[in-house]
């Protein structure tokens, strides 16, 4: 298992009239290969901002601080934009949220498709890419036949299956996925995920989920991170992160859905609101909305750090943890 | 496809219809008609007065003229014209309409791409010195007042450079020799520009037919239209009659300049606002995602739908366009329609007049028929 | 709150404010908040700055400059200068600018910076009325249409699909051929041609937006009648879209003016393209020394760019108020 994707103290801050947004704050991650993660917050949380960073298809007022990420062994940050270009798509690949806009309204759908491949692969012929395409088309569940047709043709579970075809075009070591079923009626949306797992495993692809919805990255990570107000707060195996969560967050989140099993609860929610990121506060960002904080929480920015083996948390007050470590001096 | 086509002829054939009615309207129903006009000297005898309102048919009932109009126009009786006593109206306007045929998609054309073109790179490269000056002149050569911006292109080109001859379509001084007649050769040039916009368009088709590669694509399209140029210019310069096809051509230079002057700004600025917005659209970045580069996202991408409301404002300043070419022709006396009208309004030449306008509309409606069939090739959500 | 036992206290709540009086209010704030917004954009601040100073020359400046500069101390006293008839013999006209007269003489020997001042409010007024013309006109056709919808409105769209592609300028040159044009009819004129055009096809897909919030509905289930909605609850919210197109309707109406009068087909005194005829006709404007007479041309010529021009930028200004997505961050 060796390590494809490595985030190290990441800070990305957007320069807004109004001051400095910190969208990103010392996020650090390691994904290894063939493995797949979820990233999961709220909106506005920082999750896009870190795909964003990643691929670097920042904005033109967001800025990459410091830190380091890692792809395959190399820093892409210091990469200049042509050399980006020759790993976006070909080495990570993105699947954005909402597909429906994603494909070009005046091209054909397979055209786009061919387009990404020719562009990296410019020794394909156009037969050989149409055929690639095809094999694509029923590798996510679509009918060839429609490879001529323009977006506007397809519904939206088709375009969203296009638009996984499309990421797939240039065999990416890395996929991430956008809220990749927000836009979606629920029973497309389960048909889909399964279908993205089963391509994984298949292709044995890395993937970074993101979303919001975590009983959607329940199905399909192996290991969940949680973020808060642009810091990841939590991050461990799934079956970890749902029966033992540690972060007061986290336990705020898994009692915050029902289950089908079991007792019925009432339902906890998490009082407040995630603090503004513009010129956000050096101590514990929940500190407001958390039931165990305490005057440290008010002072000192707790630290992300290994409470347990492979369980990640970055609080001074962790629950439900194995043995009392206390990971924050 | 053809279909849409089918039904936007079928949509501008009655338009057309209606155009020509309100004219047949206005001329006769409104204060101040036709019948006013016709009679209102006052030195002429009641008997004189008779004679005319039988001779032009006016002591019938409005719906019978109406007819008669209709059916008059639609076979290209227009009447005669009172100031060219006894040509027809028809034969004046045969011979003129393509004068402003050529004025007006030569420069509308060049107007378009221009526009087109800075609007893209103004949309695409922000916040530079460029953008803040190019926006500051198109906006002036949008709202300046046309005859304005007239005398101060004649004077500079005219006078203070010496360049372009300032007014009409020839030079008596070259053409008095010879027995040619200038209407032919005008023809003439305006069916090579035809023929080369033909190869033009077969050629393009023809090379997204043939090859996938761009740069194939790319090569045939420009070969084929750097040979027919050549070809033709080459065609004209061993011709007998080169140099008078050059100094009909040597006219047009100034009208065109100043047509495309005051249409460019309009297509620029509509373009950069639409290229702004289309950059925000989630189909960009994922352009950009693909690793595919700057420029091929922004001309491929971002500019071909961008280009989509251009088209459609195009539409819209149509009469702006045509209206400034009316003050242009008038100007350099260029024997146009647009002179024609003007001339003919003030000399009180009604039948030439209502003519005049009558083909200034059809001509609108005709250029609005092929934007719009333009517009379904760009869009296929219109088509499909 | 009927408190029958009480009916001797005098009731201390609040006068109810009239309707009118909180409409008033909700107008005010209303227009407190767009003003902040258009006052941001520059190129509208330009617009309304070169239109206010054209009002105050023409309606202020002048009348005052008519009634003590320009008094003519001729036969007639105490009559003040008429620049459509006054004649100044002590000159060889047309005069260049000196300092009795600011801008020069025209070939008649009239002062070029009195007709220009005299010009002014009568420009104005053809450009509002005209302009009035058009978006009243509009206004009733596109809520008309789309509140009521079927027959009515394809008629109306159709009708405006044929005005909009009447060429406008050559329409108006014939019909000020065949009669009498002065300021006043060309104002109705161009109102009646315009009001039916492009304006209604906007204001009706606006209208159409506004039939299908649900206060309409509400309105209509309490019985309010078709008219009282028209008038009511569509025409105001369409209203700011009325406006911003009142701006290019001025716009086009001083321009139409001014290439007609400038052919000479306008049965009027004095107007700017008048200015430009006059100096033409007498043969002052040609190709090589078009600067020896500058002011014959230039003053005129450029206020109609001026006025134009600032209209159309109010216009470009108030787009960014009507239109929230144009807004910059």
């Amino acid at each position: 298992m060796r390590p494809i994707l490595e985030l190290r103290n990441l800070k990305m801050y957007y320069d807004t009239q109004a001051g400095q947004v910190k969208a990103a704050d010392d996020v650090s991650f390691v994904l290894n290969e063939g493995e797949s993660i979820g990233l999961v917050g709220e909106s506005g949380c920082g999750k896009t901002s870190i795909s964003m960073s990643i691929m670097r298809l920042l904005p033109e007022n967001a800025r990459i601080i410091s830190g380091n990420i890692f792809f395959d062994g190399k820093d892409m940050v210091k990469l200049s934009n042509d050399e980006m270009n020759k790993i976006r798509w070909a080495g990570i690949a993105m699947i954005f949220q909402a597909a429906m806009n994603s494909l070009n309204p005046v091209y054909r759908v397979g055209d786009q498709i061919i387009e990404a491949i020719t562009t990296h692969e410019p020794n394909v012929t156009f037969e050989e890419a149409r055929q690639r395409v095809a094999s694509l088309y029923k590798l996510v569940g679509l009918d060839p036949e429609r490879m001529d047709n323009y977006p506007h043709e397809y519904s939206g579970g088709m375009k969203q299956r296009a638009v996984i075809a499309m990421s797939l075009a240039c065999n990416p070591k890395l996929i991430i996925a956008d809220e990749p079923t927000t836009a979606l009626d629920v029973i497309v949306q389960d048909t889909i995920l399964r279908e993205l797992e089963k391509i994984q495993r298949k292709l044995n692809m890395s993937m970074i989920y993101i979303s919001h919805d975590i009983a959607v990255i329940a199905e399909v990570a192996s290991r969940i991170a949680i973020m808060y107000a642009g810091k990841i707060v939590e991050m461990s195996d799934s079956v970890t992160i749902f029966k033992r969560p540690a972060h007061p967050y986290t336990v705020g989140l898994m009692s915050s859905f029902p289950s089908i099993r079991g007792e019925k609860k009432e339902l906890v929610t998490i009082p407040g609101e995630p603090p503004n990121l513009l010129n956000a506060p050096d101590h514990c960002r929940f500190a407001p909305r958390c039931p165990f904080a305490t005057d440290e929480c008010w002072k000192h920015m707790p630290s992300y750090a290994e409470v347990e083996s492979n369980h990640f948390v970055a609080c001074f007050h962790p629950q439900n943890l194995k043995k009392r470590v206390s990971a924050n001096v | 496809m053809l279909k849409y086509i089918g039904n936007r002829i079928l949509q501008i054939a009655i338009l057309l219809v209606i155009y020509v009615a309100i004219v047949f309207f206005m001329l006769h129903a409104m204060p101040g008609g036709i019948k006013t006009l016709l009679i209102s000297n006052p030195k002429l005898t009641p008997q004189a007065q008779e004679s005319i309102i039988r001779a032009f048919g006016l002591n019938q009932p409005l719906w019978l003229q109406f007819v008669d109009y209709m059916k008059n126009v639609f076979t290209l009786n227009l009447g005669i014209s009172f100031s060219y006593y006894p040509t027809p109206v028809w034969n004046i306007i045969a011979e003129r309409l393509p004068r402003t045929v050529l004025l007006f998609t030569v420069a509308t054309l060049i107007a378009f791409f221009v526009g087109f073109a800075s609007g893209k790179s103004l949309a695409w490269n922000r916040g530079k010195t460029t953008e803040y000056v190019s926006t500051v002149v198109g906006i002036i050569t949008y709202t300046i007042f046309t005859p304005l911006l007239i005398f101060v292109v004649i004077w500079f080109f005219g006078s203070f450079l010496g360049i372009f001859p300032l007014n009409q379509f020839l030079n008596p001084d070259l053409w008095i020799h010879t027995r040619l007649n200038a209407q032919v050769i005008f023809l003439y040039i305006l069916m090579t520009m035809l023929i080369i916009g033909a190869v033009m368009l077969i050629s393009y088709i023809m090379a997204l037919r043939f090859s996938h590669k761009v740069m194939t694509r790319k090569m045939i399209f420009y070969l084929s239209t750097v040979i027919s140029v050549v070809f033709s210019v080459f065609f004209w310069w061993v011709s007998p009659v080169g140099i008078y096809a050059a100094d009909i051509l040597w006219h047009m230079v100034l009208p065109v300049m100043t047509v495309t002057i005051i249409s460019y700004a309009g297509n620029m600025l509509v373009m950069r606002d639409s290229m702004l917005e289309t950059i925000k659209e989630d189909f960009i970045t994922t352009a950009r995602a693909k690793g595919l580069p700057d420029k091929v996202v922004r001309d491929k991408h971002a500019a071909r739908t961008a280009m989509l409301p251009v088209v459609t404002n195009f539409v819209l300043s149509l009469g702006f366009v045509v209206s400034g070419g009316v003050i242009t022709e008038s100007l350099f006396s260029w024997p146009g329609m647009g002179m024609t009208l003007l001339d003919s309004t003030l000399a009180k030449d009604y039948p030439l007049a209502a003519g005049a306008l009558i083909f200034t509309g059809i001509f609108v409606l005709i250029a609005h028929l092929v934007v719009d069939i333009v517009y379904a090739f760009l869009d296929p959500r219109i088509r499909y | 709150m009927a408190d029958n036992a009480n009916m001797t206290v005098e009731p201390a709540e609040a006068k109810l404010e009239s309707p009118i009086s909180i409409r008033m209010k909700l107008m005010w704030r209303a227009f407190k908040e767009n003003w902040k917004i258009f006052s941001q954009s520059k190129i509208g601040m330009i617009g309304l700055y070169i239109v206010v100073i054209f009002a105050v020359a023409g309606f202020i400046v002048y009348p005052i400059l008519a009634a003590t500069v320009w008094k003519t101390t001729s036969l007639n006293a105490m009559v003040s200068y008429n620049p459509v008839t006054g004649y100044d013999f002590l000159q060889n006209n047309p005069a260049a600018p000196s300092w009795a007269h600011l801008l020069g003489t025209d070939p008649l020997g009239r002062d070029v910076l009195a007709q220009l001042l005299y010009s002014t409010p009568r420009e104005f007024m053809l450009g509002i009325v005209a302009a009035l013309i058009t978006v009243i006109i509009g206004t009733l056709i596109g809520t008309v249409a789309a509140y009521f919808g079927g027959a009515l409105d394809t008629f109306f769209m159709r009708l405006a699909d044929i005005v909009l592609l009447f060429p406008f300028i050559p329409f108006l040159i014939v019909i000020s051929g065949m009669m009498e044009v002065d300021l006043l009819t060309l104002a109705l004129i161009i109102g009646l041609l315009s009001g039916f055009g492009g304006i209604t096809i906007v204001l009706r897909s606006q209208g159409l937006i506004i039939k299908s919030r649900p206060f309409i509905e509400s309105a209509k289930v309490s019985g309010a009648s078709d008219a009282y909605i028209i008038v009511n609850h569509i025409i105001p919210n369409v209203m700011p879209l009325s406006f911003l197109y009142m701006m290019f309707n001025v716009t086009g109406a001083i321009f139409s003016e001014a290439v007609l009068s400038f052919f000479g087909l306008l049965n009027i005194k004095m107007s700017w393209g008048l200015m430009i005829y006059t100096a033409d006709t007498a043969g002052y404007i040609i190709g090589s020394n078009i600067w020896n007479y500058w002011w014959l041309w230039l003053p005129s010529g450029a206020s109609i760019t001026l006025l134009c021009g600032a209209f159309y930028f109010i216009g470009r200004g108030l787009d960014e108020v009507v239109n929230p997505r144009l807004r910059k961050r």
